[in-house]
């Protein structure tokens, strides 16, 4: 029985761990039905594997691994985020416009165009101090009128013409 | 992808040259009026007017002959046929705010008959008469919108 329980409990572990032959697992399981040694050191394996399982499930249940994963993945992100020159660079390269150098004379256009139309954008604007509306006004031919109502918002000028055939006043 | 980047070259072109001017066009009515002893009617479009032109003059009928409403760019004249061989030719000369400074001339067989300058307030009309027209005369009312 000794010789028999040795030889058989050097297979209960691979026996435990489901590693034995047909064989082997008739044997260990003849043997087993009649060695109560043999049946407590398997329940102690078993007992054992509970012990180190349970922990480290109840480990896993606390622990929010999704949390974790988002943590991890938020860090890789930020590692791995380029800066704004580096963004602007890559996006010229991918750029077909910019591959083909046309903003060379784009931008020699905008300058010309920025030159060309500054002058007229900031030039200086008359300033009118005086309320008066008519600025000036003459006649060669004839005499003129005019006429400037502060109320009625209305402003005259009259040319008093002469009759139609007749020539001009000299 | 040549012509592509050329387009977009020219309509960048457009847009540039484009904003500048569209903001530099000021909008000026014109009215062309007939004024004359002959009937005592008003028409019914110069109501606006009505009371200035009763109240500055001594005719009897207005009748609008014409009502335009002119774009005019800086320095670009807008001739506009007033009657017979009379024309009137105005020209933007100055913008400030919302004020802007006309050069109005009446020309009559291509000789400036009446030159003058004015400054287009808002809400304020310029009355330009005197050019003989039919059996009155012609009175040109000038307004600026903004």
């Amino acid at each position: 029985m000794k010789d028999s329980c040795s030889s058989v409990s050097k297979l209960l572990e691979k026996y435990f761990d489901h590693e034995v032959t047909e064989k082997e697992r008739s044997l260990v399981e003849d043997h087993i039905l009649d060695c109560e040694t043999c049946q407590d050191g398997l329940s102690l394996m078993g007992r054992l594997r509970e012990a180190i399982k349970n922990p480290i499930r109840e480990a896993e249940e606390e622990e929010s691994f999704p949390w974790v994963w988002e943590k991890i993945e938020r860090g890789i992100r930020l590692q791995e985020k380029p800066n704004y020159w580096e963004s602007f660079r890559s996006w010229v390269s991918i750029s077909p416009l910019f591959k083909k150098k046309v903003w060379v004379p784009a931008m020699a256009a905008i300058a010309i165009l920025i030159l060309v139309t500054a002058p007229l954008l900031f030039k200086k604007t008359t300033s009118y101090s005086s309320p008066s509306v008519v600025e000036y006004v003459e006649s060669q031919t004839y005499n003129v009128m005019v006429y400037e109502s502060e109320k009625g918002k209305v402003t005259v000028i009259w040319l008093f013409e002469g009759p139609e055939k007749e020539s001009p006043p000299s | 992808m040549k012509k592509a980047a050329l387009s977009f070259i020219l309509v960048l072109i457009l847009i540039l040259f484009y904003t500048p001017m569209s903001l530099a066009q000021v909008q000026t009515r014109l009215r062309v009026i007939q004024a004359s002893n002959v009937g005592s009617s008003i028409d019914p479009s110069l109501k606006d007017l009505h009371g200035q032109l009763g109240s500055l003059f001594s005719f009897t009928s207005y009748r609008l002959l014409r009502d335009e409403f002119l774009s005019l760019s800086p320095n670009r004249p807008a001739q506009i046929p007033v009657h017979k061989e009379r024309a009137l030719e105005i020209t933007l000369i100055g913008q400030h705010r919302e004020i802007s400074e006309l050069r109005v001339k009446i020309k009559r067989e291509g000789m400036d008959i009446l030159n003058t300058q004015v400054r287009l307030y808002p809400g304020r009309t310029v009355l330009i008469g005197g050019p003989k027209h039919g059996e009155g005369v012609v009175i040109l009312a000038l307004s600026a919108r903004f």
